[in-house]
């Protein structure tokens, strides 16, 4: 239940830290909208926010917010949405502007702030308060306007009326733009590895079409690379074989980086191959350049024509249609518009659907700091851009505290980058928080091995042990039942990070000179202290065994946990979920359910319609049968198996994909010619 | 490599058919030549020896396999670096060599012509071309012929 008025604070965010420019107050139940036309109820008005740009939704049980297919997106917190749920922990980011959900207990404190005659006036006049800070060479206008009525028949709801729709109805509306035999909802890199096993088993481009946001099919991992600090010459956690641009894992990033190497005739190229000859037991284990994945995939989308297979807009909705097919309802990005019509469907016989990572995670301590002071910008998900940090602390020498929060793999390129940073600033100490301490013989334990564990952090190659991609372990996982799955999950799981020399030795380093400081357990209490030095985070952790307290005073917190899993945090695969009542698979440690529950086959039988067939992929599938979806071998793993699904179905062009076409293909990949 | 027992198995198998064979039978028509060190000999004669190693590396590795399958148990991993394969693989060859000089082979033909200096020469040249190709053969040939393999454990045919 939510108490009416609701009061939003509107931020901007200039030059330097935010500003509350505005404090509105919503009266009642309604669909307010955003935007930059005077029409909208909410009023935004620099030529970043379009002229339609969103919709807040507040109704008795809840605020949703809802994107309306704008040019810059809306955002909570860092997730761009495109209809979410809005619990006010978060943000809604709208170009420039933040919309903070004033928490509603204290709404009380400040009613002396916001009179109720106030917030009538708001709805009148167009505004409520003084504008905190003066809007710097634009005309920036927020202002409220009064509520629509609620409109039931959006955009895709008017034509998905039910579970299954026409697609006659649908071919003679004038939202239809296609039909494709083959289609798949993300264009992300999940996407893009089916397309190219697609095109290489024998598939015209004309018949293959991806709709998502982004022409660039790593672009959104290319974005958390960069944010999680891993540049174009930093390495992946990811193994030479996993190559999105070559569906046969050969030749390697190990023999090209070394082929690369000897061209020029740099022998210590030769280095790579050895180390995937003798990975983990004699050398350290190969690990490619983003930058070099990324030029790989450039040309091999070149190669496969990915442009004239990508469709650009944002998927609202997905139907079975009368015709055992799928129809998939999506908005265009606005400089597509027909006659000022954005609203598509497009009908596809084999439906592929791999949208990826929902949103990023905020533990709940650091979301509430977020929410209570929102004008500081001291708390990041590393996911996050928070390039601010790293500029703060290297360009000031003041001594500098920065907590890095999480064991995994982020965490250590954080640390990493830290130790970077204090090449400028000596002052800088690392308050490493982890959960609890883990000692050598306490890592995880499967049957007869166990993991090994370094300075309290789990030690792995990759996000799961290597058999899980295709050895003894995908079997397991592959045959057990959905109980047996999760406890198999479960042994195998955790957080880890990668054994690398050089990480091991900063922490050596930082824990002989003391900047680095590991500490153990939850933060009881964080708060915003006044010190000489200006505003810092102080933190208390509750203590953990019998150890004493520990007080912690930070300048910034970097939360290393990850991205959230969780489909339901997808508008899109929530309303697919509840609609065809589709399986979910089990949560580890008896939590929330996971992903999307598919076959060994990557098809989500709850879709079938009659002889058309959906099959999903990626981190959406996690698990399911096979533990490492969300990496680059497991979306070659899952598109191998479901193309090579439809091959025995018969689906038109798709190859068996013998070992002479396979020969004569791979041939092609290496001389570049078209597939 | 990620194998699993079976997978071991019909991986060496499909060593022994895809590269094993075709090079033994070179190595035979040789041995059945004049007995120079002196390549090359053409002629159309055939001797089985070369084919009796060749086996006999087959049987030892399909010994060895469930061994194997069992250290990499105690492997987080599960897997078998490339490093392994290729050191346990001259450790077969050495027990192949020490079957041999014991005696296994010692029913097909004298004793005099078979343990000549000159014939252990011949069979690790004859090995050593074998587990060449092969050895190229896991690190990626297999692959470009047949894509599945290296998602089923080593084990062929179809998802």
């Amino acid at each position: 239940m939510i108490r009416f008025p609701i009061l939003l604070d509107i931020y901007q965010r200039g030059d330097g830290p935010l500003k509350r420019v505005e404090r509105i107050s919503l009266p009642e139940i309604g669909d307010y909208s955003i935007g930059r036309a005077s029409e909208n109820q909410i009023v935004l008005d620099t030529p970043e926010v379009s002229k339609r740009h969103a919709w807040l939704l507040l109704r008795e049980d809840g605020i949703a917010v809802a994107d309306r297919g704008s040019t810059n997106h809306t955002y909570i917190g860092d997730a761009e949405v495109d209809q979410s749920p809005w619990d006010g922990a978060l943000p809604v980011r709208i170009a420039q502007f933040e919309i903070h959900l004033v928490a509603q207990s204290a709404i009380g404190e400040t009613r002396v702030n916001v009179p109720q005659d106030n917030a009538t006036r708001a709805l009148a006049s167009g505004s409520a308060g003084a504008p905190a800070a003066a809007p710097r060479g634009q005309s920036i206008e927020v202002a409220l306007n009064a509520p629509n009525a609620p409109d039931e028949m959006r955009f895709p709801r008017n034509v998905f009326k039910s579970e299954i729709v026409s697609s006659t109805e649908i071919k003679a509306s004038e939202y239809f733009a296609g039909e494709s035999t083959y289609l798949s909802v993300g264009a992300g890199l999940g996407s893009f590895v089916w397309a190219d096993h697609l095109r290489i088993f024998g598939v015209a481009k004309s018949d293959i079409r991806a709709i998502g946001d982004d022409v660039i099919p790593y672009a959104n991992y290319q974005r958390l690379c960069r944010n999680s600090q891993i540049p174009p010459h930093e390495r992946l956690r990811s193994n030479s074989q996993s190559t999105p641009d070559n569906i046969w894992g050969f030749p390697g990033y190990a023999s090209r980086e070394t082929w690369k190497d000897l061209k020029e005739f740099r022998f210590g190229g030769l280095k790579h191959i050895f180390q995937v000859f003798g990975e983990a037991s004699l050398a350290q284990t190969f690990t490619p350049r983003s930058g070099e994945v990324f030029k790989s995939i450039d040309k091999e989308a070149q190669r496969i024509g990915w442009r004239e297979m990508f469709v650009s807009g944002r998927v609202l909705g997905i139907r079975k249609t009368n015709d055992e097919r799928y129809a998939v309802a999506f908005r265009v990005p606005e400089d597509q518009a027909r006659g000022g019509l954005r609203e598509r469907i497009m009908i596809g016989k084999f439906l592929h659907i791999s949208t990826g990572y929902p949103a990023t995670r905020f533990t709940e301590d650091l979301q509430a700091f977020k929410a209570r002071f929102p004008e500081e910008a001291r708390v990041f998900n590393a996911y996050e851009n928070h390039e601010v940090v790293y500029r703060s602390i290297e360009q000031n020498p003041m001594p500098a505290t920065v907590v890095v929060r999480g064991r995994g793999i982020v965490a250590s390129r954080i640390i990493q980058r830290l130790y970077e940073a204090r090449s400028k600033n000596k002052n800088i100490t690392i308050v490493h928080q982890m959960r609890n301490p883990i000692a050598k013989n306490e890592g995880y334990r499967y049957k007869r091995a166990q993991r090994y564990v370094y300075n309290h952090i789990e030690n792995q190659a990759f996000n799961w042990p290597k058999a899980c991609w295709g050895g003894q372990l995908l079997r397991e996982t592959e045959r057990a039942s959905p109980e047996e799955r999760v406890k198999i999950y479960e042994a195998l799981g955790g957080t880890t990070t990668a054994d690398r020399r050089d990480w091991r030795n900063i922490i050596q380093l930082g824990v002989g000179d003391g900047w680095y400081k590991p500490v153990f357990g939850h933060f009881e209490t964080l708060e915003l202290v006044k010190t000489d030095q200006g505003p810092k985070i102080q933190m208390r952790l509750k203590p953990q065994r019998n150890q004493p307290p520990v007080e912690v005073v930070a300048d910034f917190v970097l939360d290393c946990t990850g991205l959230i899993g969780d489909i339901t945090h997808s508008p899109l695969l929530r309303d697919l979920a509840e609609t065809y009542k589709l399986l979910r698979t089990l949560g580890v440690g008896g939590g929330k359910p996971g992903g999307i529950s598919v076959t060994p086959d990557f098809e989500i039988a709850g879709l079938r319609n009659g002889s058309g067939r959906a099959y999903a992929a990626g981190q959406i599938t996690l698990g399911g049968p096979q533990p490492g979806v969300d990496t680059f071998l497991g979306m070659q793993y899952s598109a191998l198996r479901s193309v090579d699904h439809m091959a025995v179905l018969g689906a038109p062009n798709v190859s068996l994909f013998g070992p002479l076409r396979s020969f004569s293909q791979w041939i092609k990949w290496c001389t570049n010619a078209k597939p | 490599m990620v194998p699993t027992l079976k997978g071991r198995w019909l991986t060496r198998i499909l060593l022994f058919l895809w590269v094993g064979v075709p090079i033994t039978f070179l190595f035979s028509l040789y041995v059945a030549g004049p007995r120079s060190p002196v390549l090359p000999y053409i002629g159309w004669h055939y001797d089985i020896l070369p084919f009796q190693i060749l086996s006999l590396i087959l049987l030892v590795g399909l010994v060895m396999d469930p061994i194997y399958f069992y250290a990499q148990q105690f492997r987080w991993e599960r897997d078998w670096p490339f490093a392994y394969f290729f050191f346990f693989s001259i450790v077969e060859f050495v027990i192949v060599l020490a079957l041999v000089w014991w005696g296994v082979l010692d029913f097909t033909r004298p004793r005099s012509q078979l343990h000549t200096s000159e014939n252990y020469l011949l069979f690790t040249i004859h090995f050593g071309c074998v587990f060449l190709l092969s050895f190229i053969s896991v690190l990626g040939l297999i692959q470009i012929f047949m894509i599945r393999w290296r998602f089923k454990s080593g084990e062929w045919g179809r998802m």
